[in-house]
């Protein structure tokens, strides 16, 4: 007879270290169903996993179950990631489990159609639901991770696009089992507080199939439906598509696609608006020019019955003319002014209002030189100076014998005055 | 100009008062006004340039996390976000802050 036995806890060590010093026992893959299903209030989890023959107990720790997107199940089909191990109070062995996900994905997938199918009926998805997503947003909501890359790229974009954007992060776990609830209560806070808000974000980066479980869940997607502030999707990747895109008002395919859509860059709406003041100001010109071509044709008539009055008319409708563009043109250049002194910084779009008015007004009075009295000496007229080059206005001012020179439109003439003829008046 | 709707230009949303300044540059473009109107009509679309600058200005530029006090409470708390990484700066203030 052995005179040392061993104590049960010592053969319980060694089997303990038989175990898990054995490579195949531990980080195995392992597929069963799962029955005897307690989530304790501790946040671990028990449950059994079994085939048709035989059956193992499984713990699933609180720091291990913490990332589990869905509710597990009695019968569920599972596929865990764990290591064998044994519980020497009870003489058990057992599986530590680390991950958990169904096995296969049709099992979540499942769940996912009944439940659209049921919010289907109650026709949470119709399109006539939809709100308009506002076309330029001042105030916006963000519902997403306050330490996520989401967070980071819908900022990032948006600021960019619209630097005096104002956002109101509602931060929410987006992932795990806290996540469904903490997503509708954050979508709830923004509806209920008044904060104004405009459009409502609803973000989170790429993950895996049951990472992204959370925006398939249906306290989230009534909450997105019962939102009254509008709201957009933008969950995961491009590939993904959870039930929240189909219930938003819209949806984009990644988070900083959401800030591309819905913020407008404002450096496009600048030029947006300088282009119609381009266009409108272009416009007005056009309208002067006519003003002054059928003027035009109205003094040139006058040519013949009254060719002394001509100049003065030609002065009188310049300086109309002129007064007019003055008018539209500085009192806008001056009001674009006087704001700009009010103003503590100088805004590009006011910037580039003065300068093109400016250079049309340039353009304007460019064309009023073109049209002096000395582009009259095209049409026929002569300048007539003395030999002191003083303009002579008057018959009276000359004698016979007198020295002139004639100044056309090419080149000057001399002469000498044969007699000269005043009109009596 | 049967077609301005009649709103006060105070009330324009944004993407209105763009609308108008577009027709009022296609109106100008017409030709169809006299030059009194025109002159009118060129500056209603200055007042509406002006107006689209307004409302660009006028948001309120800040970023804000909801947070939930001691006495649970929600509250608003401004953080400083670095504009070119989309950053929060301060995310010491984000510590605890799941609502």
């Amino acid at each position: 007879m052995n005179q040392n036995p061993l104590t049960v806890t010592e053969l319980t060590k060694i089997i303990k270290k038989a175990l898990e010093t054995n490579p195949s026992l531990s980080n195995l893959w392992l597929s069963g169903e799962i029955s005897n299903l307690t989530y304790h209030s501790s946040g671990h989890i028990y449950f059994s996993l079994k085939d048709e023959n035989s059956v193992i107990q499984a713990t699933f720790f609180k720091y291990a179950n913490r990332n589990l997107s869905f509710r597990l199940e009695e019968g569920m089909a599972v596929i865990v990631l764990g290591n064998v191990s044994i519980y020497g109070k009870r003489g058990t062995y057992q599986i530590n489990v680390q991950a958990l996900q169904p096995a296969g994905l049709g099992e979540l997938q499942k769940r996912i159609e009944e439940l659209k199918k049921r919010l289907s009926e109650e026709g949470l998805f119709d399109p006539a639901r939809k709100k308009a997503i506002p076309f330029f947003p001042l105030r916006v909501g963000l519902v997403t991770s306050p330490t996520g890359a989401a967070l980071r790229d819908i900022l990032k974009v948006a600021l960019r696009r619209f630097p005096n954007l104002s956002v109101l992060i509602a931060p929410a776990t987006v992932q795990g089992s806290d996540a469904p609830a903490a997503i509708a209560h954050a979508l709830e806070t923004l509806n209920e507080g008044s904060y104004d808000l405009d459009c409502i974000i609803l973000g989170r980066g790429g993950g895996s199939f049951e990472d992204l479980m959370p925006f398939n869940e249906e306290v989230v997607i009534r909450a997105i439906a019962a939102s009254r502030v509008p709201v957009i999707s933008a969950v995961g990747h491009q590939i993904d598509h959870p039930l929240s895109d189909d219930v938003a008002d819209a949806s984009a395919p990644t988070p900083s696609a959401a800030a591309e859509i819905l913020i407008p860059d404002v450096r496009e709406l600048h030029n947006e608006v300088s282009y119609y003041l381009t266009r409108s100001e272009r416009a007005l010109l056009t309208r002067l020019e006519r003003v002054s071509d059928r003027l035009d044709s109205l003094t040139s008539r006058r040519v013949f019955t009254d060719p002394m009055q001509l100049l003065t008319m030609r002065q009188m409708w310049l300086a109309e003319v002129e007064n007019r563009m003055k008018y539209s043109l500085t009192t806008s250049l001056n009001s674009a002014r006087n704001r700009l002194q009010n103003l503590p910084d100088i805004t590009w779009l006011e910037n580039k209002i003065l300068e093109s008015s400016r250079y049309r007004y340039r353009l304007a009075l460019q064309k009023l030189e073109n049209m002096s009295p000395l582009a009259v000496l095209e049409r026929g007229y002569t300048i007539v100076r003395n030999r002191e080059g003083e303009i002579i206005r008057n018959v009276r001012s000359m004698e016979k014998g007198d020295q002139v020179t004639l100044t056309m439109q090419d080149g000057s003439a001399r002469g000498i005055i044969e007699s000269t003829k005043p009109e009596e008046v | 100009m049967a077609k301005e709707p009649k709103k006060s230009e105070k009330n324009l949303t944004f993407e209105e008062a763009l609308e108008s300044l577009e027709n009022i540059s296609s109106r100008l473009e017409s030709g169809e006004l006299g030059l009194d109107d025109s002159i009118a009509e060129f500056e209603k679309g200055m007042r509406l340039a002006r107006f689209c600058q307004g409302k660009i200005e006028e948001a309120e530029r800040k970023i804000e996390i909801l947070q939930k006090g001691k006495d649970y409470d929600i509250r608003e708390t401004a953080v400083k976000v670095n504009r070119e990484t989309g950053e929060i700066e301060d995310d010491e203030n984000l510590q605890g802050s799941l609502l």
